[in-house]
Formats: C-alpha cells, sequence, structure tokens
C-alpha cells in the first residue's frame, strides 16, 4: 500500500500541463488528408491510366474502386479509433472495417462473374503486389509513427489495421494507372495479398505500437 | 492536503471525468485525488484476477504508470472508467502473459533437469575454493549461490528462503553454473 502511495505521490509530482491528443476523427482526417495528396502527386507522377474516363462508364469498375475508398476510410478511421486505450469508447468504428471488406469480397465476386469472357491476363503478375506495397510504404511508415504516439491496447490489431488502410490507398493508386482489365488478375495480385499484409501489420503492431 | 482536496472533490467536483480535466491543466492535487480514487476502484477489479495481494499490487504500480504515460489520450468527454478499465486490462494480460512465459520458461528448465534433480546439489566433483576464482567470473546470482552452498554450507532450501527464490529455481541455478564451470575446467 505505502509503495502506491509513494507512486501516486511521485506521479502527481510530475503533472503539467499537457497537449491532449485530437479526436480520433481529426486524426484520421489528417491521415486521410495527407493520403489524398500523396496519391494526387503519385498519379500525377506516374500518369493516370490513358482509358480512365472509360472504365468510369464500367458500373463493376466504379463499384469495385467505391468499395476500395470506403475500406481506406473505414480502416483509416478504425486505426485512429484504435490507438486510443479504449477504442475512444466507440468499438463499432474500429470494427467498422470488416463490413466493407466483406462487401468487397462480394463485389470482387460479381465482378468475376461479369468479366465474361474473361479479359486477357496481362503479362507481369507479382509486379502488382510489388508496386502496391511500394507505394504504401510511406503511408504505412507515417501512420505507424503518428500511431506511437498514442496509447493502443490492441496494438497488433492497430497494425493490421493500419497496413490494411496504406495498402488500400496503394491498390486504389494501381487501379487507376495500371491499364489492366482482368478482373482475376486484380483480384490474385492486388486483393488477395492484403491477407498478407494484414498478417504482416498484426506482427509489426506487435514490435511496433507495444508501450 | 489530501483529506482537504478530497472533501472539495466531494463537493465541487463530484466526478472523475473533472478530476482528469483539472489534472490535465497541470493541478497536482487534482491528480494525485484521481490516482488514488483510480487505485481504490481498480484494486477489487484486479484482486478478482489475481492469487496474491503483491500481485495486485505489481499490476496495480504498472496500472498507474501506464495511466501517467497515456493520459493525453483522454479528453474528459467521455466516461473515464472505462478507459482506465481499458488500460489495467491491458496491463493485467501483458502480467498474464509474462507470468505464464515465465512458468513455461521455467518447465523447460525442469524438465532439462529431470534426471539431475535427484542428486544432491551440495556434492560436486572439486572444491570450492580450487575454483573460487572462475566462479567470481559466473553472473553474480549463480556465484552467490555456489558460494552459500559450497562455502557456506546452507542447504539448497536454505539458500532458497535467504535469497527469495524456490528450491527448484536455486538446483536449476546451481546445475546451471556447474555446467558453466566443467566446461571451463574442462579446456
Amino acid at each position: 500500500m505505502d509503495s502506491i502511495d509513494d507512486l501516486i505521490q511521485n506521479l502527481s509530482s510530475e503533472a503539467a500541463a499537457i497537449k491532449q491528443a485530437p479526436r480520433p476523427l481529426m486524426l484520421s482526417l489528417g491521415w486521410i488528408a495527407a493520403a489524398s495528396v500523396f496519391l494526387t502527386v503519385s498519379l500525377w507522377v506516374s500518369g493516370v491510366r490513358s482509358d480512365v474516363m472509360q472504365k468510369f462508364y464500367e458500373p463493376w469498375f466504379d463499384i469495385e474502386l467505391g468499395c476500395l475508398l470506403m475500406i481506406f476510410l473505414a480502416t483509416t478511421v478504425s486505426a485512429a479509433v484504435l490507438a486510443f486505450p479504449d477504442l475512444y469508447q466507440k468499438k463499432i468504428l474500429a470494427l467498422s472495417p470488416l463490413g466493407f471488406f466483406l462487401l468487397f469480397v462480394v463485389v470482387l465476386f460479381y465482378s468475376w462473374r461479369a468479366d465474361s469472357p474473361p479479359a486477357p491476363f496481362p503479362v507481369h503478375s507479382f509486379e502488382c503486389t510489388c508496386s502496391i506495397t511500394l507505394f504504401s510504404f510511406l503511408p504505412a511508415v507515417w501512420t505507424f509513427y503518428s500511431m506511437r504516439k498514442y496509447a493502443s491496447t490492441h496494438y497488433r490489431w492497430a497494425g493490421s489495421i493500419a497496413l490494411l488502410s496504406a495498402f488500400s490507398m496503394g491498390a486504389i493508386w494501381l487501379r487507376l494507372h495500371e491499364v489492366n482489365d482482368s478482373v482475376t488478375h486484380v483480384i490474385e495480385w492486388h486483393y488477395l495479398p492484403m491477407l498478407g499484409i494484414g498478417l504482416v501489420g498484426w506482427w509489426l503492431g506487435g514490435r511496433v505500437l507495444k508501450w | 492536503m489530501e483529506g482537504c482536496y478530497s472533501a472539495r472533490t466531494m463537493e465541487n467536483l463530484g466526478n472523475l471525468e473533472a478530476l482528469m480535466k483539472l489534472s490535465l491543466s497541470g493541478d497536482k492535487n487534482a491528480y494525485a485525488e484521481l490516482l488514488r480514487e483510480s487505485s481504490r476502484f481498480l484494486r477489487p477489479f484486479l484482486a478478482k484476477r489475481l492469487a496474491s495481494a503483491s500481485e495486485v499490487d505489481d499490476v496495480l504500480q504498472e496500472t498507474l504508470i501506464s495511466i501517467h504515460k497515456a493520459r493525453h489520450t483522454y479528453d474528459g468527454n467521455r466516461p473515464y472508467k472505462p478507459w482506465a478499465y481499458a488500460i489495467s486490462t491491458f496491463r493485467l494480460q501483458d502480467y498474464f502473459r509474462m507470468h505464464y512465459a515465465d512458468q513455461l520458461h521455467h518447465a523447460v528448465d525442469l524438465s532439462e533437469m529431470e534426471n539431475n534433480l535427484q542428486d544432491p546439489v551440495t556434492k560436486s566433483d572439486f572444491t570450492y575454493e580450487s575454483i573460487s576464482g572462475e566462479v567470481q567470473k559466473l553472473p553474480v546470482k549463480q556465484a552467490d549461490i555456489l558460494r552459500m552452498l559450497h562455502q557456506e554450507g546452507y542447504t539448497a532450501k536454505e539458500v532458497a528462503e535467504k535469497i527469495g527464490m524456490t528450491e527448484s529455481a536455486v538446483k536449476v541455478s546451481a546445475h546451471r553454473a556447474y555446467k558453466v564451470l566443467r566446461k571451463k575446467l574442462e579446456r
């Protein structure tokens, strides 16, 4: 008991006015704004696919991009909530990406069925996964760096969601950059690697976000 | 001062959220009161989940330090208790993880030593004096254990009581030290 009293004395002697962390919504808005700037600059540097206007008239392409965008937004908000010890008492926001991922799977299934006869495979394969990973690197580093300033009590989950957020932004970039109509290729080399990325984030969260 | 502040707290502040807001603005007394209140409601929470009072004290200390470290993530606009419980649960899980990892490590040690544990650890092929130079090069705890066993003549049980370890941990430590010494002496 005495040691607890001593500790309280010590800790309270260190009390000083401190800057409070921004709310999760503000935090995620900051990340979203930065990622949007990064995406715009990247598309400007790498170039937008030549048939982009034509693709926007294809409903499955629009739905796929819309879903990806929702995944990006949901994972970003979720990562911001997960940075707080009590999930800012908004657990539903932390879990929200699950719903969008499920919706995305359904969309991809119908998109794959609509791809008949199947569009030809591009000549490359794993290069797409590498490109998305490279694109995602800076946003991921920045998100992890910001999250370390908080106090996540679900650090593995937070790591996984943070990395998925960066990777989904990378997937949007590649979909707008690469001229490719093969849904099978996109599923195989753009979206399935997300499972691996989630696991890497889980591991990385344990290493980087533990406090 | 403490009593005075508690009374003021009851009359004017009324809740932990207000205390935390004051603490975040640098009020040392409010912060001390908040931590005292936190330890009051967290202690029974931890006591339900831990076996001994010393364990409860350990985890409670960790929790209070974590509350201190993470206080910038609380803004006073949401209930304080769920925030504090979340941190306490986190530290409790950490404690269990370390505790069970330690037990597992210990179990591995014991299985390694299964055959040797029957041997008396106070008997060995060499005298303490003849190898005291090598013993001094061992980690402090191992050297202390060997000194007590071989120079001062304590039993493993007595050594365990003296240095606050379990008897089997003392035996494991002694055997580890023997292994190192044997390798060195065989060279």
